[in-house]
């Protein structure tokens, strides 16, 4: 049976109970009849052979740009970028996608006779990856080949040795990139797009970017004018990324881009209720979730989330493209849509939606207060085309246990975000004047940045202005079964559990709301009408 | 995806959650009464989801079900070794001495099967659902732990919990009765080409009145198509241990009888060489009824009784097959209609139904 | 009249050891400290003068006293049997004389400057630092006229606070209370004047990064203090890590840029100050931390958190502690005690200033209102809950616990506010 479409479900008095995630946890919601229940398309089928699917794309490349082979020769200087631990999610089973594509190209390399070849992760200033995670997505056998000759690097957004400055943008934007790859004959970036936002210049001009040059479009303003950052054309963290993409190329620095998409099959079989339409549980499925539910409430937190996060998700590839950045990244984009796009009719006044136990940046990690917020307001707020889900001055509800946690190699400078900035001020402009600079510069966060892996000092910041959109929008924002302490510091309003919060809401937005909610994951994309 | 209303189903069961939950707790029961297996099925059905089964939301479409039943239920599973080894001691250690017991088979023409090599086709006569066990348990060793049974896919197969039970305990595997289905004809061939023995009771069900119906070509297909010989098999007296529209056992002496392998001629197509089982069958029948050498005269005259009994009014047709009340003389031969009452009528009187 | 007497008795120093371990301020009970028919004390001399008492607080040192808890190094600068209570106000029975020499009429409401040096033991000549208005510093305490006793409250002949009867007070410990002050303002004025002489003496620079680890009484008098009297020259900038939510809500309202909790004030002054870490410890970190708390374990993490030579500033009174002193010696650290209280040098507008420490405290109080942190005040009878409250009195949210000796044989008065319930 092909895959079915994303589905928008009307609750009525027959509809079963809804799956809402609370971090390492899960519960079953009775929702208001009448309300909408929005469920991802199932998953796409894979391609049969990856394989030679991406020799094809790497030979048959589209838009202005040749066939790998053509743009390799003996004595060139190569340089394979590829995107770091926050894709894909949850991490896909081996061989990642990476390692497959790397492989194919570095295949091509060797066939003609390229020796200089580099590997740079692009984190921009995410945290470094560890050996074994690197492992797992590019694979033994480039790792073993690579690393040991310290041509396998990971970028460093602070390593003033390491970066070029290529000019600024007709906005005066500086575009500064990574020394290595703005010196090689041929830059390769291997992408995996899992969202829409994923990919395009953003790879390179944000990727492999210096702090000064990320500053031009990681801040509160441009947030702010960006409906949603899923939305490529009306995003302006993408316009500031295209121009400072069109200059990359206009630099003379040759990008051979491949973008890959995923299907959503998100979780294993095990927990594979989890994307499942909750009134086609077999009994399977609800004895799996009644198990796993009843065993993670008895389970310490530490110990729930060692076993998400060793959840490898069984995603397959379902399209490679090679070529030029721009037109590889619209074909990408429409793949991503075909997996994730769900039509919807109209907004809502109340958004619910469950946050599970993992964001782009607590990989192995902690999904802190501040990713918390970054997760519901940053990331599923934005997933939607043309207008957001909730109206303006609705409310959006979350549920997350939401707990002061932090996990003090990954996010150092969160503990002190969240003890020193969100104490002061909520507020994404105020605290980008106040306190951001210090953060940035702070020579502790600079030195766990660039030597240990820790996500670099002015994160937290960004996580916070990814906030900025929804917290524009929203009348309200209410965390159901978290931390109240810790809720309230965040600027939003704490209820224990889904009736409380709708009873709140209800003064927010009026005596009888629509209300929506977002089943995800699996990832979905909301195409409000 | 257009809304509708609740459908009939999901209406259904939820009035039932509520008569059951009306049961309620509240009544006081007896400390035995506690766990009284009524009080079981009235917790289960108070439950909710995820405890019990989702109800359908009303505003979704309700797609047509799968079809891994009936036909399309794969058996793959209960032919793996440790399947068969479960089913073998079952077969052994339970079905056998049950049959013994209930049919008192007496077996008849077991030396027609001495030297034929599997993969066979046994195809019979159909009264009783006992007819299965018994067959298989009257088998000699080397067919009976490699023999599957056809058997009909809406009947057999319709429920989950069927489909495991059926083949597990017999081996069954679904067909379809009233045609020749593509697709459980394939996966029956490709199990005769494994080495596997095949019953089939052509008349494609129970006989509803005791006389048999029609063969219907599924076996000769089948012998034809892979090139296997067909071991005509004739039962009798099972109906009355388990008759179409009762539930509790009246054990009896049944007797089975095999015939001679037939092989499908060369060129013979399917309906000719049903045509020649039905009459073997006959045969067996009329031997069983008479003596063999009777029966094979009567073969050879083209007189041997029709399996499907005489085409008179519906009455006559079971009144010549029941036994008449204080008549347990055994008659011989057919009387002047060509109707014969049952070789062996039961010895002991009827329950009062 | 009764009064609390404090006696040598070693089998109940003992007792009162004991009781503590279950709660500062447990001691009373069992311990040395007995309600007594009160006794007024001798008259000493021309220049000494009764004060009849009417608030005397409960001070860290006095609770340690209680509870048997105080460092040996006391024992000869007491003399037994004495009635407790340095942190007093009163109203002067007679006319009398000031430290200043000005004429107080009989009723002026009265602070006492409770450091027993030179004057009030009629030792001449004075010693360099009595000399020097740094009673403070004085050794005599021991010595001449009066019995031992480091301050009026520790010392046998002079009388304590913690007396319906009062106590008599030497014309140089004498001052008048301001205009406009509240008998509660007038009794923070003595523990303020320690805070200030701690602010005042820790040498604090432009921009410096300071940090005040506990928000007790004097924590926050400390911030008070740096804040009226040290910020307006330096601009420092400072940090109070404080245990409980009311001291937070009371250290922000004094002037500290950052309040947090103890277990978060590492991590507030390494970003303050930009500093890397290195086996645990900051390598830059604060310029001055202001210990008032006064254990081995604050002692230490004061330590941690210093910049190399960066100071650590006692202000509570310290016991015998154990620490690991390799940072101080490898960070060039100084670790000072701020102790009591004289003449102060303070920077105005960039002109040197000389002052009394109590005048400053006084304005100090003045500023902040300071004595909205007397919390609760217990009559004399319940001397054992009122003990208890101050030794638990950041728990309960409370700051400052005194006995109202006006109201002796009443009920204890609680703030409007209900905060600090006995
Ligand atoms: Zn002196």
């Amino acid at each position: 049976m092909s895959p079915r479409p994303g589905f928008v479900l009307d609750v009525d008095s027959s509809t079963p109970p809804t799956l809402f995630w609370r971090g390492e946890r899960f519960s079953l919601e009775k929702l208001p009849e009448g309300s909408r229940v929005i469920y991802a398309p199932e998953p796409l089928e894979p391609l049969k052979d990856p394989v030679a699917a991406i020799r094809h794309a790497l030979t048959h490349p589209v838009g202005d740009q040749k066939p790998l082979p053509d743009l390799l020769f003996p004595g060139m200087k190569l340089t394979i970028a590829f995107d770091d631990i926050s894709l894909p999610l949850p991490p896909m089973e081996r061989p990642d996608i990476r390692q497959m594509v790397i492989e194919q190209v570095l295949d091509m390399a060797a066939t003609a006779g390229v020796d200089d070849v580099e590997l740079i992760v692009a984190l921009a200033l995410h945290r470094r990856m560890t050996e074994p995670e690197l492992r797992h997505a590019i694979g033994d056998r480039v790792y073993d080949a690579f690393a040991p000759n310290g041509l396998l690097t990971q970028h460093d957004a602070e390593d003033p040795d390491a970066l070029t400055h290529l000019g600024l943008t007709d906005q005066g934007e500086d575009v500064e990139i990574n020394k290595r790859a703005a010196e090689s004959d041929l830059l390769v970036y291997v992408n995996i797009n899992l969202v829409a936002m994923d990919g395009g210049h953003k790879s390179v001009a944000t990727g492999l970017a210096s702090y000064k040059s990320l500053l031009h479009h990681h801040n509160p303003a441009t947030m702010v004018a960006s409906k949603s950052f899923m939305d490529q054309h009306r995003s302006e963290l993408h316009s500031a990324n295209w121009r400072m993409g069109r200059l990359i190329k206009e630099s003379g620095v040759n990008i051979f881009q491949i973008e890959t998409t995923l299907n959503n099959d998100t979780f294993p079989e095990a927990f594979s209720f989890l994307q499942k339409r909750e009134w086609e549980w077999k009994a399977r499925d609800r004895v799996n979730y009644l198990a796993s539910a009843a065993a993670l409430n008895r389970t310490p937190p530490r110990v729930a989330r060692g076993i998400f996060h060793n959840i490898k998700a069984p995603h397959r590839m379902t399209s490679v493209q090679a070529g030029e950045v721009e037109a590889v990244h619209k074909i990408t984009t429409e793949n991503v849509w075909a997996q994730q796009g769900v039509e919807v009719e109209g907004q809502t006044d109340i958004l619910t939606m469950g946050l599970p136990y993992i964001s782009p940046y607590n990989v192995n990690s902690i999904l802190n207060p501040i990713l918390v917020a970054c997760l519901g307001l940053g990331y599923f707020f934005n997933l939607y085309r043309g207008k957001p889900l909730v109206r303006e001055g609705g409310v959006l509800i979350m549920t997350h246990p939401t707990t002061p946690d932090f996990n003090p190699v990954h996010h150092p400078s969160y503990i002190d975000f969240f003890e020193q900035v969100l104490t002061e001020t909520t507020d994404p402009v105020v605290m980008s004047e106040q306190f951001e600079e210090a953060f940035a510069t702070d020579p502790w966060y600079r030195h766990l940045y660039r030597t240990g892996h820790a996500y670099h000092g002015v994160h937290p910041f960004y996580m916070w202005y990814w906030c900025a959109h929804a917290l524009n929008h929203l009348g309200a924002v209410i965390i159901v079964g978290g931390d109240a302490k810790t809720v309230h510091r965040l600027g939003f309003r704490s209820a224990t559990t889904l009736t409380d919060a709708l009873e709140m809401a209800r003064d927010v937005v009026g005596p009888s709301p629509s209300l929506t909610h977002i089943h995800t994951p699996p990832i979905l994309m909301a195409d409000v009408k | 995806m257009s809304p509708t209303k609740g459908t009939a189903n999901s209406l259904r069961s939820r009035r039932a959650v509520r008569e059951e939950s009306a049961l309620g707790f509240g009544d006081g029961p007896g400390p035995l009464e506690r766990f009284s297996p009524r009080r079981l099925t009235t917790w289960v059905g108070r439950q909710r989801f995820p405890l019990a089964a989702p109800t359908w939301p009303g505003t979704v479409v309700r797609p047509a079900p799968k079809h891994t039943l009936g036909v399309d239920y794969d058996t793959a599973w209960s032919r793996r070794y440790p399947v068969r080894l479960a089913r073998a001691v079952v077969l052994d250690n339970i079905t056998r001495p049950l049959a013994r017991v209930v049919a008192s088979p007496e077996i008849r023409g077991e030396d027609a099967l001495v030297g034929l090599e599997a993969p066979v086709i046994f195809a019979a006569n159909h009264a009783s659902h006992l007819d299965t066990p018994l067959l298989l348990s009257c088998l000699p060793n080397r067919f009976r732990h490699r023999t599957i049974v056809a058997a009909a896919a809406d009947y057999f197969f319709d429920r989950r919990w069927k489909a495991i039970a059926w083949s597990f305990f017999l081996a069954a595997i679904p067909i379809e009765r009233a045609k020749v289905n593509r697709r459980s004809a394939a996966v029956a061939a490709e199990l005769l080409e494994d080495e596997w023995n095949l019953v089939i009771f052509p008349e494609g069900g129970r006989s509803p009145d005791g006389w048999a119906q029609p063969f219907r070509g599924g076996a000769a297909y089948l012998a034809v198509r892979t090139g296997r010989p067909v071991v005509p098999v004739h039962l009798a007296n099972t109906r009355h241990i388990l008759p179409k529209g009762r539930t509790a056992l009246r054990p009896t002496h049944t007797t089975v009888t095999f015939g001679q392998p037939l092989w499908p001629g060369e060129g013979e197509d399917s309906r000719k060489f049903s045509l020649r089982i039905e009459a073997a069958v006959a045969v067996l029948a009329n031997e069983e009824t008479t003596d063999w050498w009777t029966a094979r005269k009567a073969a050879a005259d083209g007189t041997t009784p029709s399996l499907q009994g005489p085409d008179v009014a519906t009455w006559r047709r079971s009144w010549a097959l029941e036994p008449h009340p204080g008549d347990r003389v055994e008659t011989t031969g057919p009387n002047e209609d060509g109707l014969k009452p049952d070789s062996r009528r039961p010895t002991w009187p009827k329950r009062p139904s | 009249m009764k009064s609390l007497v404090l006696e040598r008795n070693v089998a109940r120093f003992a007792a009162s050891r004991v009781a503590s371990l279950i709660g500062s301020g447990r001691g009373a009970g069992v311990g040395p400290l007995r309600l007594l028919d009160a006794t007024a004390p001798e008259p000493l001399g021309s220049d000494w003068f009764p004060v009849k008492v009417l608030l005397s607080g409960i001070c860290g040192s006095d609770l340690a006293t209680v509870d048997g808890r105080t460092s040996r190094y006391f024992e000869d600068m007491v003399s037994f049997p004495f009635v407790p209570g340095h942190e007093v106000v009163g109203v002067l029975e007679s006319d009398g004389v000031d430290a200043h020499g000005q004429p107080l009429v009989a009723g002026t409401r009265v602070v006492i400057e409770p450091v027993l040096g030179c004057a009030p033991r009629a030792i001449e000549p004075r010693c360099p630092h009595c000399a020097e208005e740094h009673q403070g510093l004085c050794g005599n305490i021991a010595f001449g006229r009066l019995a031992p006793g480091l301050q009026t409250g520790f010392c046998t002949d002079t009388g304590g606070g913690w007396s319906e009867a009062g106590l008599m007070a030497h014309r140089s410990q004498l001052h008048a209370v301001p205009e406009g002050f509240s008998d509660r303002d007038a009794v923070m004025v003595e523990p303020t004047a320690c805070a200030v002489h701690a602010a005042l003496s820790a040498d604090i620079h432009e921009g410096d990064t300071v940090a005040v680890l506990g928000a007790g009484t004097l924590g926050l008098a400390t911030v008070a203090a740096l804040n009226t009297l040290v910020r307006p020259e330096t601009g420092h900038s400072l940090i109070v890590g404080a245990k409980h939510p009311a001291q937070r809500q009371q250290a922000a309202r004094f002037g500290a840029d950052m309040v947090v909790p103890p277990d978060q004030l590492a991590r507030a002054v390494r970003r303050q100050s930009g500093s890397l870490v290195l086996g645990g410890r900051l390598t830059e970190g604060a310029h001055v931390v202001f210990d008032c708390v006064g254990t081995s374990e604050s002692i230490a993490e004061s330590l941690a958190l210093l910049r190399p030579r960066g100071r650590v500033v006692l202000v509570g009174m310290p016991g015998r502690v154990s620490v690991d002193l390799a940072p101080l010696w490898h960070k060039e650290l100084s670790i000072t005690g701020a102790y009591a209280y004289g003449q102060e040098t303070t920077i105005r507008s960039g002109a040197p200033r000389s002052a009394r420490t109590f005048e400053l405290a006084m304005e100090v109080v003045a500023t902040h209102h300071l004595g909205e942190l007397v919390t609760a005040s217990y009559p004399l009878e319940r001397y054992e809950e009122a003990l208890a409250h101050a030794g638990a009195a950041g728990r309960r949210g409370a700051t400052k616990i005194v006995f109202d000796l006006a109201k002796s044989g009443r009920n204890p008065s609680i703030r409007p506010d209900g905060k600090g319930t006995p």
